[in-house]
């Protein structure tokens, strides 16, 4: 098992970056080998991750959210997870490469952040974090997924804007469904980010005696929620339409990889976890 | 096309040469590189006097098999002359070409290809790598009617019916795995490329024509033929808005000065209008972004002068196209698929190798067919004289029993002979091993 564990720390990574040129080669050059091969590898890549995740919790008898390592390797599968049900519904792998990339640095950041033993965690059984940690990664995977989608509507947007056509002009789903998968991610985002929060005041009250509010990990997430919050009330008001929201999901997902990472690792005292 | 090019693709040989190891196949043809329009014209053919064409060659000696291809852009004749039809070459060039426009010899406007060289110009036909426009779809579907057609007045042989199957084989693969037909190459098209990067579905999209002049017509065509909601047209003129009508019945008519208004229920607008103002300004199309809540709006302009003012590209959701950038947009697209060249001709030397094995056997199959006819006669002479000495209700065992053992005698040799080929060296021997009679030849 712990064999196990160690090699996934090297291969996931590697796998990830395999697909990730895989997928790039799709978007960039479209050999037909590489159509049939790559979402193969891809699959089989996910069905590791999802071992390795199992493995993990069944090792250390705790969610897989017990330091940022395991956390960010729980947000890169739920990115992946979230990108093979968009080619399962659209049946197109032209998206695959700005999306798989996110997982793949997430699972490359999760490798080298590693620490060999995870501390124990008593309130990880308590299953309000579980619910807590759940939504709260997997509101992180959908604001990354969202920020893929953001980039690619920009991307197209300023082309046809400007008139100067690239690789990607043609290759893209269009703007209209580029910005509904995005709305879409950013709305799954809040919702799973607000139950997140909400199951964590609850279990935050039940536990913490002292002012917890005052931790900086929990006023980043409140303020990303604010943020998040104020984009969707923007958006469903008319006032901001595809660019914006593009925008300002590539803004959100510089203030989630802060809440996740680098609050974490320099500022955090009620969230020694993620 | 310079006199120098012409000479060097003129070719005047009098016999087809033969090219060992593949059967005859002659090529005769003419297309827009080696003549112009209104020599084509004369040499095209519609499906009657095709078929009188067709049949003509085919009831000749010296041709086996005969197709025919003939679009806007080529007209060329597909034959598989007999063994010893050497007058096949005049015999089709002056029954589908000279009788109609004797200059195309006189002038050297058409080309003769023989056997894989035929093969390969009519696979490179099929991918588009021959047309105008490079890699345009067309071609194919006008090869597959041909085909059909050969193959309907039984004009085809097996020769070339495996020819003409092959390179709708390569036609398909090439369009499937390579990039040549992708990307817009004409102004409607691309007016529709760019709408199927900005809306989800063409088929919910409003289409407002502002002039109803030719190029109108023909961005027009292009949207409707890829499902394009509605089209709706503002003319200065409301009776030359009204001729359109002949082409699209169901046409929308509305005043030119309703046209503002128009805007906000349109999702591609295309302005070909000969005015020397624009005709939409910023602030007419600021107001239509308003009311169109967000929802995106291609603008083409086609007209020069500019019809619609420049400062509108700034707008929100609002995508101004004019025709520069349209000619960008279609030379990039060309230069892709000239570029995907080398990639087509991968696929196309692996499917001429496909080819070349199966023609084998096809070129073997007179001999195979002569073979098995001999032994079936022995057979059969071998079991009427035995049959008296069986019971009768043994017979049919008999007849089965002989049947399978000649079957399986044969099975391996005809195997070998189809994978060997029309080796003279081994047809005589397998002749002289099975008495076989050089003379008796396979009916087509």
């Amino acid at each position: 098992m712990e064999a196990f564990l160690q090699i996934s720390v090297v291969f996931l990574p590697l796998l990830y970056l395999l697909v990730a040129a895989g997928y790039g080669a799709i978007f960039f050059a479209d050999p037909p080998r590489a159509r049939k091969i790559f979402p193969k590898v891809f699959r089989g890549t996910l069905a590791l991750h999802m071992v390795y995740l199992v493995v993990l919790t069944w090792r250390w008898q705790q969610f897989p959210a017990a330091t940022v390592a395991q956390a960010l390797s729980a947000v890169a599968f739920a990115v992946a997870v979230v990108y093979a049900f968009v080619e399962w519904r659209g049946g197109v792998a032209s998206t695959g490469f700005w999306v798989l990339a996110v997982a793949c640095l997430f699972e490359i950041l999760s490798s080298l952040l590693r620490t060999p033993n995870p501390p124990y965690r008593e309130i990880f059984h308590n299953p309000l974090f579980s619910a807590h940690a759940g939504f709260g990664l997997l509101g992180y995977a959908a604001f990354a997924v969202a920020a893929s989608y953001g980039f690619l509507f920009l991307r197209l947007y300023s082309e046809i804007k400007r008139r100067s056509f690239s690789i990607f002009f043609g290759k893209l789903p269009p703007l209209e469904v580029l910005e509904r998968m995005m709305s879409g991610a950013l709305t799954a985002g809040f919702a799973t980010l607000t139950l997140s929060l909400v199951a964590g005041i609850i279990w935050a009250e039940q536990i913490f005696h002292e002012n917890w509010l005052h931790d900086p990990k929990i006023l980043v997430t409140g303020l990303t929620w604010a943020f998040y919050g104020m984009v969707l009330g923007l958006r469903r008001s008319r006032r901001w339409h595809g660019r914006q929201t593009a925008i300002a999901s590539l803004v959100g997902l510089v203030a989630v990889l802060f809440s996740a990472v680098g609050v974490n690792l320099f500022f955090t005292d009620v969230h020694g976890f993620l | 096309m310079s006199r120098g090019k012409l000479m060097a693709i003129r070719v005047q040989p009098s016999t087809p040469v033969k090219r060992e190891g593949s059967p005859p196949l002659l090529l005769i043809g003419v297309d827009h590189r080696c003549a112009p329009l209104d020599l084509r014209e004369k040499v095209a053919y519609g499906a009657e006097d095709g078929a009188a064409l067709l049949l003509g060659l085919r009831a000749a000696e010296e041709v086996r098999g005969a197709a025919l291809i003939s679009t806007c852009n080529r007209t060329e004749l597909y034959l598989t002359p007999e063994p010893d039809g050497a007058g096949a070459y005049r015999l089709g060039l002056e029954s589908a070409f000279l009788s109609r426009a004797p200059e195309v010899e006189a002038e050297g406007r058409f080309y003769v290809k023989h056997d894989l060289d035929a093969a390969r110009h009519l696979f490179e036909v099929a991918c588009g790598l021959q047309s105008m426009i490079l890699g345009e779809p067309e071609i194919l579907g006008q090869l597959k009617r041909s085909t059909e057609r050969a193959r309907q007045l039984g004009t085809s042989d097996a020769v070339l019916r495996k020819v003409l199957a092959a390179a709708i084989t390569a036609g398909g693969r090439v369009r499937k795995e390579t990039g040549i037909g992708t990307g817009a190459v004409s102004f409607g098209f691309a007016v529709v490329d760019l709408a199927r990067n900005i809306f989800n579905r063409l088929e919910d999209c409003s289409v407002l024509l502002l002039g109803a002049g030719e190029t109108a017509r023909q961005v027009a065509r292009s949207l409707r033929e890829s499902g394009a909601r509605e089209l709706v047209v503002a003319n200065r003129d409301p009776a030359r808005a009204e001729s359109l009508r002949e082409v699209f019945p169901d046409l929308r008519v509305v005043a030119f000065d309703e046209r503002h208004q128009t805007l906000a229920t349109s999702d591609v607008v295309v302005a070909s209008t000969a005015a020397s103002e624009p005709i939409l300004g910023s602030r007419d199309l600021r107001q239509a972004m308003r009311s169109r809540r967000g929802r995106p709006l291609l603008v083409t302009d086609l007209g020069v002068p500019r019809n619609v003012e420049p400062g509108a590209s700034r707008l929100e959701n609002l995508f101004l196209q004019d025709i520069d950038s349209l000619q960008q947009l279609i030379s990039q697209n060309l230069r892709r698929r000239r570029e995907e060249v080398p990639r087509v001709q991968e696929v196309l030397e692996q499917e001429l190798l496909r080819l070349e094995g199966g023609l084998r056997g096809v070129s073997a199959e007179p001999l195979v067919a002569q073979l098995q006819r001999q032994a079936e006669l022995i057979r059969k002479r071998e079991l009427k004289a035995a049959a008296s000495r069986f019971p009768t209700e043994t017979h049919d065992a008999l007849e089965k029993l002989t049947r399978s053992l000649v079957r399986k005698i044969l099975h391996h040799p005809s195997r070998q002979l189809r994978d060997l080929g029309p080796e003279n060296e081994q047809e005589e021997l397998v002749r002289r091993l099975f008495q076989l009679d050089s003379t008796d030849s396979d009916p087509r």
